[in-house]
């Protein structure tokens, strides 16, 4: 590959300074004539039968254009993967936060006092929070043809665990639970909805799937995929929330009743009770080594939270169940998951999609089975870590890894042969890897891959259509650079639309770190298309073969000649009038050499790259209060070629810290079946004083199947945060952190337990 | 009952009549259009709607608008002058902006931080922009961005300085 100029440089967002600058029109800014303001009104119980609802009162009041409820709505059951959700409550709330009635009126203030003028009778009945109770017989029923609340099963399993277990030389055992978090994008989720004439629906909202999304809506609105349009403007953050929600269909059947656009804008308290935050799971794990410490054998029981519907709970606790076998060279291997109805808010996508809980386990248990062989932990990685060119167990196929550069490169930069050895009281220094994927194929059944559209307007401006989403990690300049670098032109001569389901490719979006390598995959295609049609033209006016043409820096050229050119701007001036005002319109698409897993084996090679990692975190603990304070962090990542390195960087950097967030501060809490910190005074993410200096180290061994050579890094960035930090915690105290978050009081209860249990001696 | 309220923003004069309990963040969205100012939590906790009043760094969504009748507000549309302000350029040049979300109320802190204390060091520059939270990029680069304008504006500074009209 020849140099390149405008890939593999720092540049900053293309429309950074729009948003530095407040200019940016987020969805919570748009505005349309006449529109009205929605607000929700939801159960105050976690379990309850509606016996009736009164709106009367809300519709008489001046300034509400409508009030809508169950009986508003088409009736019909739908969901993304299952058929257990409804637009609104029908007889029966499943959670503190499910929706019951809506309004929409000319101000907020009128909607919400609208709000409180419906009377809704209900009649409380038992619930059931905690995954493991809810598969207790007996147990309240969430939905009444769930027996024993499972909602799905999940189950893998290759080699001979049992005898792999046996003949190992130790087997480390322990349950783990990973609690319930919020991702907390700082833009609540929002949607305008405006229905035509003819009954079109246009939404816009902030999006991962705007196609795939379009889908699930039909089915709940009883109107065909075709009317219904979602559009993609800026949006403040997503990671994985922002997916199916039924806050969108409240709007939409609002936006119907009322016959004009509604803005409904969720309040925080909304947006805590009723997004989808992250799956709590309880994990068994059972995992041997041998002396040499070679990993034996490992199997799992995944117990997963799905809340009150299923969103998208059984694929992440199936992918909770089995992702971490291709990281390290495992050869017999069990996991057997269960997707369990609750009465909480329905649980989803957020940063790792349950190979974060399953790296946090696994990666714990390795570092006590490296402290049980007194190993270096970091030995024990390069031991079973995956290498390039090998097939794990389940059919993955590792093109490229840089797993054991990384932890190489990780320990060299934290000087760890040195601290990870000497003990200092309180003071520790651990480390953890993961893999992931870049795409999964079973996600979406029909395909995997990604699709561009390049249009060259006759002033030579060059504008990308996506179908992907861009929700902040700055996926329109990464497009741009793979556009600009293909056609041969300064970056500020690209621009990248906003996702239109009209007008842009029918992309399956943003989730699987797929974005970079799928959605970039298929912008490179198009723009080969486009440079095609562009060098035909350019080759006449050259008269030279098409073959020959080549552009670089804005100037087309014929190879060996760059002294003699033509402007890009010529050439496309030159191409618009010879067809007659038709645009060079390129379009392309990337199918990935993947399959869909076996069903019944789950194996099969299910994304065309897996990205690597391996953090290393510092930690020092205050015996007085029990605060653990991260004092240092390398990340060194594998990421195939960094588009950008700057905004991979920046990946990562936020990765680390929303993994912190959950190590060490984040928690939903629940008491008589309600989330009592629905908001950011009493549910703390992370602040500036909270997060040390974060080391990013780029592995880049560059990828086949990405567009040059690029693999993605948005989950991996956190998956192996929450390990790194509590094996530091290990490190520095003996304390085994087996259930997030490790609060100050679980720190102080354990080191005073010690310090008794040493008295009494 | 409506209360009439004049308020200055970004140098201009708006006289508005509000509803009493109406909070300066909707006068500014809503009312008057400076957009710019964001709505991350309505309880004073996420930083997004930080604006200057009289040159202090407030959150406009616990502000009642009749308490802020006769004052300035600088609001991150006003900050900029023909070309973008030095912390508005670092924000971007350092990759300290992601999804943007949180960008206008952090630079906001910042300005008033800089405007008060034209050399602060990193912990200075923590504590300043605790309040605002940022769930994209981790901070390091929201602290440099901040960083490198401070060195900028020091006298005798030898750190490349970030183009500005200022």
């Amino acid at each position: 590959m020849s140099e390149l100029d405008v890939v593999g440089k720092s540049y900053p967002q293309i429309d950074g300074i729009e948003k530095a600058m407040g200019k940016t029109k987020f969805v919570t800014d748009l505005v349309l004539p006449g529109m009205l303001y929605g607000r929700t009104l939801r159960s105050p119980y976690p379990h309850a039968n509606i016996k009736n609802i009164d709106t009367s009162r809300a519709e008489r009041l001046m300034g509400v254009k409508a009030v809508a409820t169950y009986t508003d709505t088409p009736g019909i059951k739908f969901g993304p993967r299952s058929e257990d959700w409804t637009i609104f409550a029908g007889d029966k709330v499943r959670f503190h936060g499910d929706e019951v009635a809506a309004v929409a009126a000319i101000d907020e203030d009128t909607a919400e006092e609208a709000l409180e003028m419906i009377e809704v009778e209900y009649e409380e009945l038992p619930y059931v929070i905690d995954p493991l109770k809810a598969m207790e017989p007996g147990a309240p029923l969430v939905h009444d043809d769930k027996p024993g609340n499972i909602a799905a099963e999940f189950k893998v399993e290759a080699g001979n665990v049992d005898q792999a277990i046996r003949d190992s030389h130790i087997v480390y055992e322990d349950r783990y639970y990973l609690n319930q978090v919020y991702q907390a994008y700082m833009e609540p989720m929002a949607t305008l909805a405006d229905v035509d004439l003819s009954g079109r629906i246009t939404m816009w909202t902030g999006t991962q799937i705007p196609n795939m999304m379009r889908m699930t809506y039909a089915k709940a609105l009883d109107v065909s995929v075709d009317n219904i349009r979602v559009i993609v403007p800026d949006y403040g953050g997503a990671f994985g929330a922002k997916m199916e929600n039924n806050i969108h269909l409240v709007t939409a059947i609002l936006a119907q009743k009322a016959g004009k656009p509604v803005k409904l804008v969720n309040t925080r308290y909304d947006d805590f009770i009723a997004g989808n935050p992250r799956v709590p799971m309880y994990i068994d794990i059972k995992l041997g080594a041998s002396k040499k410490g070679v990993l034996t054998g490992k199997e799992v029981k995944v117990v997963g939270a799905a809340g009150a519907r299923l969103v998208y709970s059984m694929v992440i606790v199936a992918t909770a169940c089995y992702r971490v076998d291709s990281l390290y060279r495992f050869q017999n291997v069990r996991a057997k998951g269960y997707t369990v109805y609750t009465n909480t808010v329905p649980t989803a996508c957020f940063r790792g999609f349950g190979n974060s809980q399953m790296t946090f386990v696994l990666e714990s248990a390795i570092d006590m089975i490296a402290d049980q062989l007194n190993m270096d932990p970091a030995e024990l990685r390069l031991i079973n870590g995956i290498g390039p060119n090998e097939t794990s167990i389940h059919g993955w196929e590792i093109t490229s890894s840089g797993l054991k550069d990384c932890v190489v490169k990780a320990t060299e930069k934290a000087d760890w042969n040195k601290k990870h050895r000497e003990k200092k009281p309180l003071k520790g220094i651990g480390l953890a890897c993961c893999n992931h994927v870049s795409g999964n194929r079973p996600f979406a059944r029909e395909f995997d891959g990604g699709a561009g559209i390049v249009h060259i307007g006759r002033d030579g401006r060059v504008t990308v259509y996506h179908g992907e989403s861009d929700m902040g990690q700055g996926m329109k300049t990464t497009f741009a650079q793979i556009a600009a670098e293909r056609l041969g032109v300064p970056l500020d001569m690209v621009h990248v639309k906003d996702v239109d389901t009209d007008i842009s490719p029918f992309g399956l979006g943003s989730f699987a770190t797929r974005g970079t390598l799928m959605g970039g995959n298929g912008v490179l295609a198009a723009t080969k298309d486009a440079f095609k049609q562009l060098a035909e033209i350019a080759a006449g006016l050259f008269e030279a073969g098409s073959e020959d043409i080549e552009c670089r820096r804005g100037k087309f050229f014929v190879s060996g000649t760059p002294e003699k050119s033509l402007s890009f701007q010529e050439v496309a001036a030159e191409a618009t009038f010879a067809r007659h005002g038709a645009p060079v319109v390129g379009t392309g698409f990337y199918e990935p050499p993947t399959v869909l897993p076996d069903p019944e084996t789950k194996y099969g090679n299910i994304s065309p790259a897996y990205p690597f990692a391996c953090q290393i975190a510092e930690v020092e603990v205050d015996p007085r209060t029990g605060h653990v304070t991260v004092t240092n962090f390398v990340a060194a990542h594998d990421v195939g070629r960094a588009i950008n390195p700057m905004a991979t960087e920046g990946q990562i950097r936020g990765g680390i810290t929303q993994g912190l967030g959950w190590t060490l501060m984040e928690n939903m809490a629940y008491k008589n079946g309600k989330l009592i910190n629905p908001d950011f005074v009493d549910y703390i993410v992370p602040s500036a004083l909270d997060v040390p200096d974060i080391n990013p180290i780029l592995v880049e061994p560059i990828e086949p199947n990405g567009p040059y050579g690029a693999k993605g890094i948005g989950e991996p960035a956190l998956n192996p945060t929450m390990a790194a930090i509590t094996n530091a915690i290990y490190n520095a105290t003996g304390i085994r952190v087996k259930e997030l978050p490790v609060s100050p009081e679980k720190i102080i209860a354990e080191l005073k337990r010690r310090d008794e249990q040493k008295k009494n001696r | 009952m409506l209360v009439p309220i004049n308020i200055y923003v970004n140098g201009e004069e708006y006289s508005l009549e509000v509803k009493p309990n109406r909070v300066l963040l909707d006068v500014l969205r809503e009312d008057i259009g400076y957009t710019g100012t964001k709505k991350g939590c309505g309880l004073g906790k996420c930083g997004a709607c930080t604006v200057l009043l009289d040159g202090r760094p407030v959150h406009s969504c616990l502000i009642l608008a009749p308490q802020v009748d006769g004052k300035e507000i600088t609001t991150i549309e006003g900050i900029a002058g023909e070309k973008p302000h030095v912390l508005q350029n670092a924000f971007v040049e350092k990759g300290a902006v992601q999804c943007g979300f949180c960008t206008p109320g952090m630079i906001n802190t910042a300005k008033a931080l800089l405007d008060t204390n034209p050399d602060p060091d990193e912990a200075e520059i923590k504590f300043a922009i605790a309040g605002n939270l940022c769930r994209c990029t981790g901070y390091n680069q929201i602290v440099s961005a901040i960083k490198t304008c401070a060195q900028s504006s020091s006298a005798g500074s030898t750190e490349k300085r970030v183009e500005s009209n200022e």
